[in-house]
């Protein structure tokens, strides 16, 4: 330990450290290859494609260029027939040239975006608020909350899909596209307030509260104390939260599969994705071409925010 | 203080904890209760009911598809629970030591836990399939363990074990930090202590390390616990077929015949349970 290592304890240590990394990598790098594979090459083991295949990428970020229509000879004699009038022609086009296999990559994620942002967003704000009175005021049944918020992030999803639903079924929210995602905003938000709330009233205890004082003597009030003194000197974390929040409702699976399954527009990525699996199109390039493009965005915050995100997670106890 | 000052200040947290606490109770608390009057009737997904007392609960108890998922559930927790806990504990050990890349290191390890399960659940596919699959490829054309390529994943039997490494592999990150984050407080002279008694690594580990992350380590398992009884998405996701509680609850309400009455009254047995635990949690794991 504090000592220097012998050569063979280096050895042991490294091997060691690599074998930990790869058994935590490899399932992306198995991704990332495949996703870059021509399908003819799914079968080789080996992680580095024998060329390089694009298409999958291409297609789902809509940079292939159109096909070509193709009409049978049959057809095409008919349309050339002049008695047929324009609009059946056009018809008879349409179902050569139909979008079905198209998959509309960018709209799912268009969505998923904003949707986790709001979440985001709404989420930090409320939880600021709340964290800061329980983290510093004092007021009835505090220490209530404080515990309850706690119990709260302990239940899960599933112990409230059917309450939820049929709440939602019950004020009439689930029968329009708009009252769907407005239930799943507000899922989300109950989904990511415990944690922001826990990992932010944590945090402002460790803001010496003289520092409040001191405003409040140059005759700032309460609130603009909290709004001048302790939000900017949160922003490290308050970001971390935003991040933390976001991610976990860019990933939400159940809820969206409980609530968007009839509103194929308004579908989130891990929706679509699954759907995707499960239909014909299921191409393993592609799915997995757009499982990387569904991750990238989670690994870039990841990067953004891990400096302050492995103190953050532990201190709010951590949820999952 | 004066007493205005206090009414203020009561007021004022009131006022701030009042959207939060309003939407956490009406979204978590108030469905739990409904959840509960929920499942003493039949309900439909359209919302219509029908009251049918005890019945949902009967017939519960009385259904082997029932049994047979509490059984999958319970293999499910102890092989994620202990395997979470010991590898994020030997991770954590790891991760102590110093060594050069070492924050690179740290970073790539959480990169399982923050990863969407919908697109490293494919990966996993991947690798168990049973055609282009590294796993068959391994063990059937490497080492020739078997004759025939196996698919580990169409069998609920050999699925469960995959879901179990799949998610001791998401996982262990989280006990990991939990871990690293109270060792890195132990003090360096208990090891040197240790050492001067003559106590090799491992008899330092068992007498200084172990000690020490005891009360972590407790946290860890009962959080675990928690946790994956409710888990859902990764299980779903990688083996529809591994029928765990909540995905046997989830097709009791959302599949083929549905029947949201009894899948209220699933989750209803299963928030009894929760709640011994979460109250073992506060009284045991908060207070040390």
């Amino acid at each position: 330990m504090m000592n220097k290592r012998t050569p063979i304890q280096s050895v042991i240590l490294y091997s060691l450290v690599l074998a930990l990394v790869i058994f935590c990598v490899f399932p992306f790098l198995q991704i990332l290859s495949t996703s870059l594979k021509h399908p003819i090459d799914w079968g080789n083991p080996s992680l580095i494609p024998r060329v390089l295949h694009l298409d999958a990428y291409k297609e789902l970020l809509g940079l292939m260029p159109a096909k070509e229509i193709e009409v049978p000879a049959s057809i095409q004699r008919l349309l050339d027939n002049p008695a047929l009038s324009e609009e059946k022609k056009q018809m008879l086009l349409a179902k050569f040239s139909s979008g079905g296999d198209v998959f509309p990559f960018g709209r799912y994620m268009l969505n998923t975006f904003v949707i986790s942002f709001i979440t985001g967003i709404c989420s930090t704000f409320l939880a600021s608020l709340a964290a800061y009175a329980i983290a510093r005021l004092r007021f009835p049944a505090q220490s209530l909350m404080a515990n309850g918020v706690l119990f709260v992030y302990m239940v899960g999803g599933v112990l409230l899909m059917v309450p939820l639903y049929q709440m939602s079924v019950n004020v009439g929210l689930a029968s329009s596209a708009g009252g769907t995602i407005l239930s799943l905003f507000l899922i989300y938000l109950i989904q990511t307030l415990p944690v922001a709330m826990y990992m932010l009233g944590n945090y402002f205890r460790t803001i010496p509260f003289s520092l409040e004082e001191a405003a409040m003597m140059d005759g700032c009030s309460r609130v603009e104390a909290f709004w001048r003194i302790i939000m900017p000197l949160s922003k490290p974390m308050l970001f971390t939260v935003f991040i933390y929040c976001f991610v976990i409702a860019w990933n939400e699976y159940l809820f969206a599969s409980v609530f968007l399954k009839q509103y194929q527009d308004f579908q989130t990525l891990p929706l679509a994705l699954q759907t995707l699996f499960t239909s014909k199109n299921a191409i393993w390039d592609r799915i997995m071409a757009a499982s990387m493009l569904t991750l990238l965005p989670v690994v870039i915050c990841f990067m953004l925010a891990n400096k302050h995100l492995s103190g953050g997670l532990t201190d709010g106890g951590v949820k999952g | 203080m004066s007493s205005i000052l206090v009414k203020n200040e009561a007021q004022l947290g009131l006022k701030l904890v009042a959207p939060a606490v309003g939407i956490i109770g009406l979204l978590v608390i108030y469905p739990i209760l409904f959840n509960i009057y929920l499942s003493f009737f039949d309900v439909q997904l359209n919302g219509s009911k029908t009251f049918v007392g005890l019945d949902n609960y009967t017939d519960l108890l009385g259904n082997p598809r029932y049994y047979h998922s509490v059984g999958v559930s319970i293999v499910y927790l102890i092989g994620t629970v202990v395997g979470t806990t010991v590898l994020g504990l030997a991770a954590s050990i790891l991760m102590n030591q110093e060594f050069r890349f070492r924050n690179l290191a740290r970073g790539l390890i959480l990169l399982p836990y923050f990863a969407p399960v919908i697109s490293v659940v494919f990966g996993w596919q991947f690798i168990f399939d049973p055609v282009n699959g590294i796993y068959n490829h391994v063990v059937v054309d490497v080492l020739h363990l078997t004759n025939e390529r196996e698919n580990l994943i169409g069998n609920p039997d050999s699925a469960l074990f995959v879901v179990i490494l799949f998610d001791i592999w998401k996982h262990f990150p989280i006990a990991y930090l939990l871990f690293l984050a109270k060792l890195q407080s132990v003090p360096k002279d208990l090891y040197e202590a240790a050492a001067i008694d003559g106590q090799n690594a491992w008899g330092r580990f068992w007498h200084v390390t172990l000690p020490e992350l005891r009360f972590v380590i407790a946290t860890v398992v009962l959080l675990r616990i928690i946790w994956n009884l409710n888990r859902f998405e990764d299980v779903y996701l990688l083996a529809p077929n591994v029928e765990t509680l909540p995905i046997f609850t989830y097709y009791q309400a959302f599949a083929g015949i549905v029947d949201q009455g009894g899948a209220a009254a699933i989750s209803v047995i299963q928030l009894l349970v929760l709640v011994g635990l979460i109250w073992l949690y506060v009284r045991k794991v908060l207070k040390w």
